[in-house]
């Protein structure tokens, strides 16, 4: 519906839009702090490092094993995938699944989490929809269908108002999600403060250093080395090498 | 004797900042440090901040090196105040008395952080280099083979053991370590480099030939590796040179070597030395590559 655009008060715009966005940022940094502070070092296992450097490892001779000479790279290859001592053979892993109920550390982890980052957003959203009710604070530049109108114009009981136009707490929503950026910049990567990241860890289940299968990341590595064939970058360097001159600029500075 | 400060003329800033890039860029200028970072940490310390703790660590690695106790054992005591329980610290502490010659009670502070966190590499590390002190290669070698197939990634571990490897003369084992760094570096021309040495050192004509391409190599990857030029004229005339090899072979290999003489004129003549004359040069070049390089090939 295009009806005719409206006008807002501009102290909407002062005394809701700006102290929504402040409040935002703001809650947001505490709650990055808060969380350095409550959270525990992870104990690295000596197994899991050893496992992911080798799987590093098989991935660069993959990478860049055309640079070696074709026996080293046989060799290694041979070490890696022998049907009967290859390493990705040979090597199986106990992995123990960690079951999040019963898992002590996992579950404290989980509380920990869910304290710093959904109790306050509910709060908080709670608060800005009780106090800044009853209006239309923004609208969203494309247009909406009418199915987002409850949702996003809550506490503005108007039939006729396009869906476009939002209420507070959707405008703390959407701050919810873009400031993401600016904490980006302001706290540098990895911030606690970054609230779409873990939602998405958590969707993905237990995110750990690595993948809780060691031996799914095995196969896989011994499928990938299978298939890689040894085509060696210096057949022929000489000829590459000797068709123009040395440049010897800087040699003698 | 006057300070750093006045004797060139820089304020503590300047000092500050030139301690950090020699840190970050790995440098082992222990006298400067020693120098600069012991005027800053007396005169300055308030005003270096959180700064002046990581300052205090390289100025005692550095007076460790000049055998200057009296300063290493002050800073380890401000960093151990600072910092009771950290591992670093005890490292810092492993390495003084390391320096100190005291390799029995090294290990044993060593062993202590092991049982504590044993993925801490550096820890390993200093091992050891206590044992490579004392002079117990083979050993050394046995703990660094154990060590790196846990730490497959670590890159400084591989070129020690391939120092280690071609001080016994174990040029296989040396030319594998190498072609791990090679692999996680292939845009390295010193490892290249350093690859085709031990290959030219270990003889034969297979090596050779692996030399000569791994020379090239080197050259292609930076134009101005002299060494690597020296090395594809020694490999490809010694080739040339070979009795077994056919004549297409050898045609090929002279090309090369008349090839990399060229660039070694036209090297020199850049630097403008006027006493070169390509005849004279394929027996001066054989004297000086000799030198260079380390053992006559056994062909």
């Amino acid at each position: 519906m295009a009806g005719p655009e409206l006008l807002l008060d501009s102290s909407i715009r002062l005394w809701v839009v700006l102290p929504i966005v402040f409040i935002t940022f703001f809650v947001g940094v505490l709650r990055h702090y808060v969380t350095q502070l409550i959270h525990n070092e992870k104990k690295v296992d000596l197994q899991q490092v050893s496992d992911s450097q080798v799987l590093l490892r098989s991935r660069i001779l993959r990478e860049n094993g055309k640079y070696l000479p074709k026996q080293s790279f046989a060799m290694r290859k041979h070490y890696f995938n022998n049907p009967e001592t290859g390493f990705f053979k040979k090597v199986k892993r106990k992995v123990i699944p960690k079951n999040p109920m019963t898992d002590t550390s996992m579950l404290t982890d989980m509380m920990k989490g869910n304290l710093t980052n959904v109790l306050p957003m509910i709060l908080i959203g709670g608060w800005i929809n009780w106090a800044f009710s009853g209006f239309v604070t923004t609208k969203v530049p494309f247009p909406l269908t009418l199915r987002f109108k409850p949702m996003l114009q809550r506490g503005i009981e108007l039939i006729s108002l396009d869906a476009s136009w939002v209420s507070s707490a959707s405008w703390y929503f959407l701050n919810v999600f873009g400031l993401r950026s600016m904490y980006t910049l302001i706290l540098g990567q990895d911030n606690a403060a970054d609230q779409s990241r873990i939602m998405q860890d958590q969707m993905t289940g237990a995110a750990m250093a690595m993948p809780p299968d060691p031996n799914k990341a095995f196969k896989s590595e011994w499928e990938a080395l299978e298939i890689v064939e040894h085509k060696w970058a210096l057949e022929n360097v000489e000829e590459e090498l000797m068709c123009q001159d040395l440049n010897f600029r800087g040699l003698f500075s | 004797m006057s300070s750093i400060s006045e004797l060139y003329d820089v304020c503590w800033e300047e000092m500050r900042d030139k301690l950090r890039k020699w840190r970050e860029e790995n440098y082992r200028n222990s006298e400067q440090i020693v120098d600069v970072g012991e005027e800053l940490i007396n005169e300055h310390a308030s005003k270096l901040g959180d700064d002046v703790w990581i300052i205090y660590e390289q100025v005692m690695i550095a007076a460790l090196d000049c055998s200057r106790d009296d300063l290493a054992w002050s800073c380890l005591q401000e960093l151990k105040r600072q910092f009771p329980d950290s591992h670093r610290v005890k490292r810092l502490a492993g390495m003084r008395l390391e320096a100190l010659e005291r390799y029995e009670d090294a290990n044993k502070l060593y062993d202590s952080i092991l049982q504590d966190d044993p993925t801490n590499t550096v820890t390993r590390k200093r091992k050891i280099s206590i044992l490579q002190a004392q002079g117990k290669s083979s050993e050394a070698i046995r703990e660094l083979n154990e060590y790196l197939e846990q730490f497959v990634g670590d890159q400084e571990a591989w070129h020690e053991l391939s120092e280690l490897y071609i001080n016994e003369h174990d040029y296989a084992k040396a030319a594998f370590c190498l072609e791990e760094l090679m692999m996680t570096n292939p845009h390295n021309h010193l490892y290249c480099e350093q690859y085709a040495e031990v290959k030219y050192t270990q003889g034969g004509l297979e090596n050779l030939e692996l030399a000569r391409k791994y020379f090239a190599q080197a050259l292609k990857l930076n134009n101005r590796n002299m060494r690597a030029l020296f090395g594809l004229y020694m490999s490809a005339s010694h080739i040339a040179a070979s009795p077994k090899v056919s004549a297409k072979v050898k045609k090929d290999n002279v090309k090369y070597a008349a090839w990399a003489t060229s660039q070694i004129s036209r090297a020199y003549q850049v630097r403008g030395t006027q006493e070169c004359t390509l005849g004279v040069f394929p027996v001066r070049l054989e004297d000086s590559c000799h030198t260079l390089l380390m053992e006559p090939p056994l062909l």
